[in-house]
């Protein structure tokens, strides 16, 4: 039988395109999620450190 | 963790093709074409393995209703559908050389393809369906459903004249086939397992940041 080396790299190498395609969308998608996660992080540290504490609402005592 | 699974990957691909190209005897009554089996056996395997955790992780999560068991369902469905449709694809490759044809509907061919589309299905029902907690259960239900096409599949070389040899590996009893195939096969087992887990564990975890991105 002939030896169809073809065949074999067809296979060979739809197999690479296939899987080294699904892990680059898995890896660029990761980063995109990360990177949103670490500006969510940031942007809800900001937002905490400019509202009082509850402590320093309370001592205020009531408004005019 | 995860930088270690990868390692370990690739370490186990690439001794998987130095065994399915270096290691291995060219095969006598094929040529080389067989090699292409390497990657044909262990894909399939990969989809069984993957089917088999989105039945197990959909039961876990009608029971418990924990995110993470639909998150791993979800995953595992995802990379399953990917191994299936690489089966076929260097199923047909090699049929072409080997049988003569790309496709016949034979019994394990035909099965195969309801496989791939009835997990197809799962996917796109998950995305159909705009409630979470809705379409996760339905999800589970269907990936219950599906996993009943597993032993259609396997078995389907037995219960029907199939133009599909019998499995040389994947049965009980002695094997015939030389021991050199048998390790190179083994090791591409092994190898794809690993890409399996670090697939579905790099898409859980994705899963798990796009929940937390949407809550």
């Amino acid at each position: 039988m002939p030896d169809n080396w073809g065949f074999v790299i067809a296979a060979y190498g739809l197999a690479a395109i296939v899987l080294i395609a699904y892990w680059r969308f898995l890896f660029r998608r990761e980063k995109e999620l990360d990177d949103a996660r670490t500006v969510r992080q940031h942007l809800s540290q900001e937002s905490g450190a400019s509202e009082p504490l509850p402590a320093q609402t309370a001592q205020r005592g009531p408004l005019p | 963790m995860r930088r270690l699974l990868g390692g370990a990957t690739l370490l186990g691909l690439a001794a998987g093709l130095v065994m399915g190209f270096v290691v291995a005897p060219r095969e006598s009554t094929q040529g080389n074409v067989q090699r292409i089996m390497y990657l044909h056996v262990p894909s399939v395997w990969v989809a069984y393995l993957a089917f088999g955790v989105v039945l197990v992780a959909s039961i876990v999560y009608l029971v418990r209703r924990a995110e993470a068991a639909d998150q791993l369902a979800h995953a595992s469905a995802e990379v399953g559908v990917l191994f299936t449709g690489l089966t076929i694809a260097t199923g047909s490759i090699w049929g072409k050389p080997t049988w003569g044809t790309w496709w016949t509907w034979d019994a394990r061919l035909t099965s195969v393809s309801i496989l791939f589309v009835m997990y197809l299905g799962y996917l796109l029902l998950r995305g159909m369906i705009d409630d979470r907690e809705r379409g996760a259960r339905f999800a589970a239900v269907l990936g219950i459903v599906a996993a009943f096409n597993i032993p259609l599949v396997h078995f389907s070389v037995y219960w029907w004249r199939t133009l599909h040899q019998p499995p040389s590996l994947m049965k009980p009893g002695p094997g015939t086939m030389p021991g050199v195939i048998v390790a190179a096969l083994l090791v591409n087992f092994a190898a794809f397992t690993l890409l399996y887990v670090y697939f579905v564990a790099k898409r859980a975890r994705l899963l798990r940041l796009e929940a937390e991105a949407e809550a």
